[in-house]
């Protein structure tokens, strides 16, 4: 199990190496020009040549690489040419309000997910199943950013219940934090449950048709017994590997929701930093992202262990 | 008089006396509160010096002041500088500094600082080259006098020294010799009204009111004139999402949103709470000819394009179909720019003539091959007039390959003249004759006209207002003759405040907020 620990961390290193590379030449030959933007729409040629020089910028493509890969070794992913500081620092100003976007979006996902899949595969075919499934499927269909825009229409401009957009951080004011939290929280949950939802509906029900199951009830045991114990732990091994990929989807980037609630997060850095052609903060972020990427789907591989004792890791 | 009579008169007298008193509270200013702003986004820099970007002007006239200012009618109006005097052979000019100015960082503003500062800008803003190329020699003479000598007589000194864009900004002399002009500036210290405290990017720049502010004692006047800071701060808070920042004026969590979607206005005029403001001038809508090669170096082609173009039905489209977003007009200079507004008739503007344009395509050898136009979906403005502008052209016969781009992208290949015929910009307010950028040889399109390019130094050279707006008349028909861009309508954006902010100007191109103050 250890020696299989060491290996998958290592096997870390040539994803990220990929991941970097392409990233940079990705990024670098995109057209467009980190300096134009800068400089402004009425900059002359001769302005943006200097100013390019002042960044690096006029130098050949493969060196630029090799200077960044030095770099990245020494754990230094470079300097954002926009917002004045290291991007490492960036990274970790932005982290917090992603990973307590991606955590409530996912526990409501869970809360709404996981139950109506059970709920639905407990009577197929009934109004119950029908009802739920018929959510889920709107679920995947609305995009993220109409309903977030009709949340706030309702909830914040209508009705007044909640501020329309902006972020506090739950180390200094949870109240306010909580209140910023509620709306996008709950319309990136919703569409994301969606996936949940059918996964453990059909989880279940293959599970439900099992021999076990069969036997376990001629035993006489409860319903709720053979529901929870005996076919839900059986149906959770997919369900935990949607769960974990639904995360990494969520730390990659709530993109939409962190646009339309104003949350500072990675998802609106990686954006402007995109429009912006902030080389470094784009490189940083993807580097970041990939590797919790990587390691969400380590985890959740550690975690079938625990649900499923027949399997083991060699 | 029976009793009820009297009592009546009495209730209506006080209820005058104390509506009375409420307007003249309401109109008292008063000291306190955060402004809270929505902004489009992060600025690359608050170097005034360093770029031309507008958010990067709007944020550092708060914090930053040059020699001079625009006044109401866009003329220059004294700001840190007292007086000047100009030499009777007019080559130089002795500029007087006010005294007892000081810095935020306690500093008195002197000489010292103004002569390494514009010396700065001179090497790096687009209106301080343009000035520094005719400075001979600028120099301190004494701790409250400067003095700039020209190598030929020269227009545009007090203008160039008032632009709020990429403006000739005063740092202290630490910071202004410490920054090579090509780097942009990490410190930020001027004299203006407010100061800044602290910039946390993509969550808010706040700035706070600098207590040692000394006012100059002119009523307020445009951008110019006396400035009071009544807020304790300015929270300037990037809203990159339209659909939010209005949103959040409507609850109540901004006080202010700039640029917003004219499909906004219907909601946001009938909230109570909120009042919307068409800002003028904005943008003149522009297609700008790429003139160093490919198709478009044929002034037929350009001529027959202006021919072929019906401009009123575009700018409604563009203005979402309300007429108050737009307006149509052939000067160069928008009607708000009163000094270089012109009137001249006959000109060969809107003409929607498909048989001359046609005509013109023939002579020019046209062969319908692709005509590459850039725009971009970031603009909503642009990539609309960009697809109706396809679709009037290719009615007369053009091919017109649209290149749907990001901003990004569009600004980087502009640069280069192999990438593309054509492009889609805005051009805003232009305060002089001389800083029309699509009349010059260096600005992407390159018009490189010799009488265009004469009529341009001569501006820069006359000084006197008659001649200067005769050789301006005659500009604007080689202008119309030589086609370097097409001029379409003028464009007005959207802004809300929320009812409790008072005291804004609203005629100003960029939003100000000193001599505001908030009422709640």
């Amino acid at each position: 199990m250890t020696a299989y620990l060491i290996r998958r961390i290592l096997a870390l290193v040539p994803v990220l190496a990929v991941v970097v590379s392409v990233t940079f030449l990705l990024i670098h030959l995109i057209p467009g020009d980190p300096v134009s933007v800068m400089l402004g729409p009425d900059a002359t040629p001769a302005q943006i040549q200097a100013a390019r020089h002042a960044l690096g910028l006029d130098r050949p493509l493969p060196e630029q690489l090799l200077k960044f890969y030095a770099r990245v070794l020494r754990g230094d992913l470079g300097r954002s040419y926009f917002l004045d500081r290291p991007v490492t620092q960036a990274l970790l100003e932005r982290a917090e309000p992603t990973l307590v976007l991606t955590l409530s979006a996912l526990l409501v996902a869970i809360v709404i997910g996981v139950p109506s899949g059970i709920v639905a595969a407990a009577q197929p075919g009934s109004l119950w199943d029908r009802t739920l499934m018929l959510a889920a499927l709107l679920g995947v269909c609305v995009p993220g950013f109409w309903l977030s825009l009709n949340f706030i229409y309702l909830f914040a401009v209508r009705l007044g219940w909640l501020p329309a957009a902006g972020y506090a951080s739950i180390f200094v004011d949870p109240v306010a934090a909580l209140r910023y939290m509620v709306l996008p929280a709950v319309s990136l949950g919703f569409s994301q449950s969606a996936l949940i939802a059918r996964i453990s509906r059909s989880c279940m029900l293959e599970a439900l048709q099992q021999d076990y199951i069969r036997t376990a009830r001629a035993k006489g045991l409860s319903h709720a017994t053979v529901t929870w114990v005996h076919a839900f732990r059986n149906a959770l091994v997919p369900v935990v590997t949607v769960i974990g990929i639904t995360m990494a989807i969520l730390i990659g980037g709530a993109v939409v929701t962190e646009i339309v609630f104003n949350i500072p997060g990675l998802g609106r850095l990686i954006i402007s930093a995109v429009l912006r052609r902030d080389y470094p903060v784009v490189q940083g972020v993807i580097l970041a992202t990939a590797t919790a990427y990587v390691l969400i789907n380590l985890g959740v591989d550690m975690l079938y262990v625990f649900i499923d004792p027949r399997i083991r890791y060699e | 008089m029976a009793p009820g009579t009297f009592l009546r008169g009495f209730v209506a007298l006080v209820a005058i006396l104390l509506s009375a008193s409420s307007v003249a509270a309401a109109e008292t200013p008063k000291r306190g509160g955060v402004l809270r702003v929505g902004n489009l986004g992060e600025p690359p820099a608050l170097d005034a010096h360093w770029t031309t970007a507008s958010i990067t002007e709007t944020l550092t006239n708060h914090v930053y002041e040059g020699l001079y200012s625009l006044d109401a009618s866009n003329r220059p109006t004294p700001m840190l500088a007292e007086s000047h005097t100009v030499s009777k052979d007019g080559l130089t000019y002795t500029f007087k500094l006010r005294q007892g100015i000081k810095f935020h960082n306690g500093k008195e503003m002197t000489s010292e600082d103004v002569v390494p500062s514009l010396a700065r800008w001179g090497k790096q803003s687009i209106y301080g080259k343009a000035l520094f190329a005719q400075v001979a020699d600028w120099r301190a003479v004494d701790t409250y006098t400067v003095e700039m000598k020209l190598k030929e007589k020269s227009a545009i000194v007090l203008i160039s020294l008032a632009v709020p864009n990429n403006f000739g900004a005063i740092y202290p002399k630490e910071i202004a010799e410490k920054f090579p002009p090509e780097v942009k500036a990490t410190e930020w210290v001027g004299t203006g009204p407010f100061k800044l405290a602290e910039w946390k990017p993509d969550q808010y720049i706040r700035m706070v009111r600098f207590d040692e502010y000394r006012s100059r004692n002119e009523q307020p006047n445009g951008y110019g004139g006396g400035k009071t800071a009544w807020l304790d701060e300015i929270r300037w808070i990037p809203v990159p999402e339209v659909a939010t920042r209005v949103a959040q004026v409507e609850t109540g969590e901004l006080e202010f949103a700039d640029d917003l979607n004219l499909d906004a206005y219907e909601r946001l005029k009938k909230n109570p709470n909120a009042r919307t403001i068409i800002s003028k001038p904005y943008y003149w809508l522009v297609a700008v000819f790429n003139k160093k090669e490919g198709l478009m170096t044929n002034a037929k082609l350009r001529q027959a394009w202006q021919a072929a173009i019906d401009i009123e039905p575009i700018m409604k489209n563009v203005a979402g179909g309300h007429a108050e977003f737009y307006r149509m007009d052939s000067s160069l200079a928008p009607v708000e720019i009163a000094a270089w507004h012109t009137k001249l008739a006959g000109l060969p503007w809107n003409e929607h003539n498909r048989e001359k344009a046609r005509r013109l395509m023939k002579e020019a050898g046209y062969k319908s091959e692709p005509i590459r136009f850039m725009t971009t979906q970031e603009y909503k403005w642009m990539y609309d007039f960009a697809l109706l502008t396809k679709q009037q052209l290719e009615d007369v016969g053009f091919t017109i390959d649209l290149q749907v781009v990001d901003w990004a992208t569009l600004v980087k290949r502009r640069n280069n003249p192999k990438e593309y015929d054509a492009f889609t910009t805005g051009i805003g307010a232009a305060y002089d004759p001389t800083h029309h950028v699509y009349l010059t040889a260096s600005w992407p399109g390159w018009t490189t006209d010799e009488d265009i390019g004469r009529l341009q130094a001569g501006l820069a050279r006359e000084t006197d207002p008659k001649k200067r707006m005769a050789l301006w008349e005659m500009q604007t028909r080689q202008f119309y003759e030589k086609v370097p861009v097409i001029r379409y309508g003028d464009l007005f954006g959207l802004r809300a405040m929320r009812t409790s902010m008072k005291g804004f100007n609203e005629k100003t191109e960029r939003i100000r907020f000193y001599n505001v103050w908030l009422d709640k």
